[in-house]
């Protein structure tokens, strides 16, 4: 086992290969309060990926409903479960123990197989909420009855797990931009990377006899474009970009800015040590307990930062520059009530109002001659 | 396993090396022996050695226990091929097939090259072994073809399949199965996995991890599982260029590794021999 620094739990923790960080780092930055489970994402993922035999009820993108839903069953609650009880105190380092610490002396991670059935229902739960709405409930803030959607991809992990469970060493980390792919011609279906992820993105495919999951997209990011997830939000809530370290954080970079800079977006389950590369910005009305279960403790900060962005016209800018371009963002600025996004070249590529003008039509349209109907 | 059970482990197999009738003997027989099974009578005469082996101990992951204590094994050639009979309990046949269903499996390796053979744990850099790995699940492949998902799952009802159309209208006949088979990662990847068995396949390795399936090698095997024991005839010819060689007269060395499917086991975690066995062909 190599000591590995891990930014997320703020501390060194075991990994059994060593630090070794892309050039530059695949990430995506979820705003949880306008995810609507329309799951275009997943369709969009799914027509481009994953239409072909073996791959019937194979998600690599999902939208599932927190608390209840889960794609696979009870992925979530059940690694918990395994890892058993941990602590993690605000303003400290997490000082549990990760999947890797916490592992059987046989096994590099702790994790569970998931049976066949488990993947059969990826919309279990939806919509289902937290309590029982009673006659003559009323909505109070923050709700106490509530639920939220959670969309996830594989989140490319620093740390994979998957990677560190292949006695075939046939995952990778691409150097690039760190997108974690297995290799196609040397995997052999052991399904220990399905064991072994804590968030079951690694996927097995019956037909092919091997697994699968998520590839980032990389040919479109190659080309300097989006995944389709995030390309095809129409909910807007998603940014693709490249995150750095919090120690080469650069305040002009998107998705540096809405982690390290406004702490706005968080990893989810932190705790479980793979440093994943999907951030989210929690829901602000969902129970607090369940989030910082999710999120870390520093939950309610980024609920905080969320709540003052009314007062912050950079952080609005960069908000709405999501899902504005099927372009990668490398910089953005925000100045005179625009906000621009940037190439790797730094030309423009996108620019939008911070505040759309206020446009006032008369109710009569004098060079057609005709009254203006307020349809859409 | 604790690092106590492994050194224990190496000790023990440490003095069963020095054992002077330890090993397996392959007598020639005037039969041919390529197409034999295992229900043959030729195997009456042959010696049998009763093989122990352990729970994988180096690797990780690696089986909490051993599954497979000791597998029974014969061998007999006819001076251009040469057939190994192994014997195991296994209380239930797997054949794999769905997620998280493992194949029943067995192992045979052989160093490539004269001299000290390499590192029992398939081999080293630099110097490979050769291995020829059966498969219930490949087994099946042999005798009923490649399972479609129907197979696999005979009440599922696919709508479509991408280039796969009931009626393909001014498409027919140019859709070819390279076109429907972009949609299936592995087979477009050319993975040996992912494409129809044999029965068996013959690999090179350098150490852990490290294994690729040998293209168009004619080695066979044929697997019987019945009241909870599997019967296996692997057969191979005696060279093989580039990989292993035995010659009648020169020592050799092999070694076993089973895999019981029902028991999770698959990859690095399956029992094996912990050190090489004298091969003698007589």
């Amino acid at each position: 086992m190599a000591k590995v620094k891990n930014w997320q739990i703020n501390r060194e923790m075991n990994y059994p290969y060593d630090e070794k960080r892309p050039k530059r780092q695949w990430a995506i930055v979820f705003d949880l309060n306008k995810c609507i489970a329309c799951q275009t994402c997943t369709l969009a993922c799914k027509t481009t990926w994953t239409s072909g035999k073996g791959q019937e009820y194979m998600f690599w993108n999902n939208v599932e409903t927190k608390p209840y839903g889960a794609y696979p069953l009870a992925w979530d609650v059940r690694v918990l479960e395994k890892l058993g009880r941990q602590e993690w105190k605000s303003k400290e380092p997490y000082y549990g123990k990760t999947i890797f610490e916490g592992a059987d002396p046989n096994e590099r991670a702790v994790g569970f197989k998931p049976e066949d059935e488990d993947w059969m229902y990826p919309n279990n739960g939806e919509d289902d909420c937290a309590g029982t709405v009673t006659k003559g409930d009323h909505i109070t803030l923050p709700h106490d009855k509530w639920f939220f959607y959670l969309p996830r991809t594989c989140a490319h992990c620093t740390y994979p797990a998957c990677l560190a469970a292949c006695p075939r060493k046939a995952i990778y980390k691409r150097e690039e931009d760190g997108i974690v792919l297995i290799d196609q011609s040397r995997c052999k279906g052991y399904g220990e990377c399905v064991k072994a992820c804590p968030y079951k993105k690694s996927m097995y495919n019956p037909y092919t006899r091997i697994s699968e999951k998520c590839v980032g997209c990389y040919p479109a990011v190659e080309q300097g474009y989006q995944p389709m997830c995030v390309q095809n939000c129409i909910g807007k809530i998603r940014i693709m970009g490249f995150i750095n370290p919090p120690w080469k954080a650069r305040e002009d970079n998107p998705l540096d800015y809405l982690v390290h800079k406004k702490g706005l977006a968080l990893p989810y389950y932190p705790q479980l040590g793979l440093e994943p590369n999907i951030y989210y910005i929690p829901p602000i009305h969902a129970d607090k307990s369940y989030l910082s279960q999710m999120f870390g403790p520093n939950v309610l900060g980024a609920i905080g930062q969320y709540q003052a962005l009314q007062d912050d016209p950079v952080a609005q800018g960069l908000l709405l520059l999501m899902g504005s371009t099927d372009r990668i963002i490398h910089r953005f600025e925000v100045k005179n009530g625009m906000a621009t996004g940037f190439d790797e070249a730094d030309d423009e590529i996108v620019s939008v109002p911070v505040t759309e003008p206020l446009m006032e039509r008369k109710p009569f349209d004098e060079k057609l001659g005709a009254v203006r109907q307020n349809t859409p | 396993m604790t690092r106590f059970g492994i050194s224990a482990t190496w000790i023990i197999a440490g003095a069963l090396w020095a054992a002077p009738a330890w090993g397996v003997t392959a007598s020639k027989v005037n039969d041919k022996v390529i197409d034999v099974d295992s229900g043959a009578a030729l195997w009456a005469k042959a010696q049998e050695e009763v093989v122990t082996l352990m729970a994988q101990p180096i690797a990780l992951p690696r089986p909490a226990k051993t599954e497979t204590a000791q597998i029974r094994v014969k061998a007999v050639h006819d001076g251009s091929w040469i057939a190994f009979l192994l014997r195991w309990k296994d209380s239930e046949k797997s054949e794999a097939g769905i997620l998280g269903k493992f194949s029943d499996g067995a192992a045979l390796q052989f160093p490539v090259g004269d001299g000290d053979p390499p590192p029992i744990f398939m081999g080293a850099r630099g110097q490979p072994v050769h291995i020829f790995h059966w498969r219930a699940q490949y087994q099946r492949d042999a005798e009923k073809g490649k399972p479609e998902m129907t197979d696999l799952y005979p009440n599922m009802n696919p709508d479509m399949y991408p280039m796969e159309f009931k009626d393909p209208g001014s498409l027919k006949g140019k859709i070819g199965k390279a076109q429907q088979e972009v949609y299936s990662h592995g087979k477009a990847a050319g993975n040996p996995q992912s494409y129809l068995k044999s029965g068996v396949d013959e690999i090179f390795a350098e150490g852990f991890g490290s294994s690729s399936v040998i293209e168009n090698a004619d080695s066979k095997a044929r697997g019987k599982w019945s009241k909870g024991e599997w019967s296996l005839v692997i057969t191979r010819p005696l060279e093989r260029s580039n990989g292993s060689v035995l010659k009648a007269g020169s020592p050799a060395w092999m070694a076993f590794a089973v895999w019981q499917g029902d028991r999770d086991e698959v990859g690095s975690r399956k029992s094996v021999t912990m050190s090489w066995l004298p091969l003698e062909v007589k």
